[in-house]
């Protein structure tokens, strides 16, 4: 049958299940953006409703997980979409890690107190951080879904950014004086710009896959352990 | 609809209905198949359900081909071979007393390994072949209905409805073998058998044929030998895995189930060892 298209439905269910994966991105973003929030205006119960609704992301790695897992064991993919596939479990991890993130920094948000004494220099380096790293998130969705490499590796000049505000709110905490209440307090919102980092080295991660799956190739955009001179 | 519940013994009902029956269930209880004193086949209980495809897998003499035969009566054509045990199509005993072995075969076509159109009959006779021996006298309009439905339900109509009085066996394999399945069709069973249908075929033209199976589910109950155990994986729904314990035993079915239940987390070891290709 020349020219006529086969195994129509395994394609659309692997299309659904790439679909199903990025979208777990929308849901990070979502507990990002709530996670900012609930920083910025110490809203404890905010943060309850990210650390509850974690359960959507870790739900979502499960389900595609397993239906990914199946199309292996029962599909044969070679070539392009077994990189998809592989880069898809990668990603599952990345996202399900970032959601985790979300979860570390408001579970911190009571414990920083309903009435901080907080520094407004560093929320809002911290809100900073966090605002680069959603839109890095985005832009790693769209970066897999349109498998441009080009915005993938974009993806580390927007990481710099997240870790040069970093390093500027570790500063900051170093110089933020002898009081016992504020010096709790910035070590806490430095796990919280840590959390931030993290999401912004996955978010890296995912560039890194798509490379993988456009071009067969698989290397690290960013070595931290070999950094380049 | 109106000979839903006819008795396999019914002969004349036409084989024009516009509307195809719903596909049955084939219920195997206690099934033990023999050639002479030769049991080659022990203790078979399974259902195979309808509107899914079933794949009976399992290495060379586990009799997953005689099982299959004996679903539609075949086995017994063979000399010195016998069925004990009871097999029912929706509830009807299809080796009841007065039940026409070849009505069997009508309701329960089968799909063999090697594509066997009749060779020396057109492309329309081969589909139309079944409607002469079941029907015995058809309009021609009608019959021209049924081989194109039946030509169009296995994929082929486009390729071949230029050329419906060329032989049959001018065609590729491929189109050969979808040519038995619009033949197998044409009758309107209610189930199925395919014997290693993809075997004899390219890839391109066994991924085909597995679409095809996979889009007569929705009319039929569909069992099918395989010995390609990713085909078993990629076109079924439920695997059967039939093993026999050593050369001259009777062959058993050691587990059916979802079939990516049976290709990510089998229950039995032997299951196990076979999908992952460490023996058999």
């Amino acid at each position: 049958m020349p020219g006529a298209s086969v195994r129509v439905e395994y394609q659309e269910e692997l299309a659904n299940l790439e679909a199903s994966a990025l979208g777990g991105l929308d849901l990070v973003a979502t507990a990002l953006g709530r996670t900012l929030e609930a920083i910025e205006h110490q809203d404890v119960e905010l943060a309850q409703i990210v650390v509850a609704d974690d359960d959507r992301i870790d739900g979502r790695y499960l389900e595609v997980h397993q239906s990914l897992i199946t199309l292996l064991a029962t599909q044969s993919p070679v070539a392009t979409d077994l990189r998809l596939i592989s880069a898809l479990l990668h990603v599952l991890k990345n996202i399900e890690r970032m959601g985790d993130q979300c979860v570390n920094i408001c579970k911190m948000i009571p414990l920083s107190g309903n009435e901080p004494p907080a520094d407004e220099e560093m929320v809002r380096l911290i809100l900073s951080m966090g605002k680069h790293a959603r839109a890095l998130i985005g832009q790693a969705q769209r970066a897999f879904a349109e498998r441009s490499v080009e915005m993938a590796q974009d993806l580390v000049r927007q990481d710099d950014v997240v870790d040069d505000l970093n390093r500027e709110c570790f500063r900051l905490a170093l110089e933020i004086g002898d009081d016992a209440d504020r010096r709790e307090w910035a070590m806490t919102m430095l796990l919280a710009a840590r959390a931030i980092e993290r999401i912004g080295d996955n978010g890296v991660d995912i560039g890194e896959q798509v490379a993988f799956v456009v071009t067969g190739l698989f290397r690290e955009f960013e070595d931290a352990s070999h950094p380049s001179p | 609809m109106t000979e839903m519940g006819a008795a396999p013994t019914t002969s004349t009902e036409p084989v024009t209905r516009s509307v195809a029956r719903g596909a049955k269930t084939i219920e195997a209880r206690g099934v033990n198949l023999f050639y002479g004193d030769f049991q080659a086949v022990e203790d078979v209980t399974v259902t195979i359900a309808p509107n899914k495809v079933t794949a009976l897998i399992g290495s060379s003499g586990c009799g997953k081909t005689t099982f299959l035969r004996s679903l539609n009566r075949m086995h017994e054509l063979t000399v010195g071979a016998s069925v004990k045990g009871e097999i029912t199509l929706d509830g009807e005993d299809i080796y009841g007393a007065g039940v026409d072995p070849v009505q069997v075969r009508r309701l329960i076509g089968m799909v063999f390994q090697q594509p066997n159109p009749f060779p020396t009959m057109s492309i329309y006779d081969n589909v139309a072949s079944g409607l002469n021996l079941n029907a015995g006298r058809m309009s021609k309009s009608d019959k021209d209905a049924v081989v194109e439905r039946s030509l169009r339900g296995a994929h082929l109509w486009e390729e071949v409805k230029d050329r419906l009085d060329k032989p049959g066996n001018g065609l590729s394999g491929g189109q050969q073998q979808r040519l038995c399945i619009a033949r197998a069709i044409a009758v309107e069973p209610e189930v199925l058998l395919m014997d290693e249908p993809c075997s004899a075929l390219d890839p391109v033209a066994t991924l085909a044929i597995e679409d095809l199976i996979g889009e007569l589910k929705s009319k039929y109950t569909i069992a099918i030998v395989t010995h390609n155990m990713q085909q078993a994986a990629r076109a079924s729904d439920i695997t059967a895995f039939f093993n026999l314990e050593e050369t001259g035993k009777p062959g058993r079915l050691v587990e059916i189930g979802p079939t990516e239940k049976i290709f990510t987390q089998p229950s039995e070891q032997a299951t196990e060892d076979y999908v992952s290709g460490r023996f058999g």
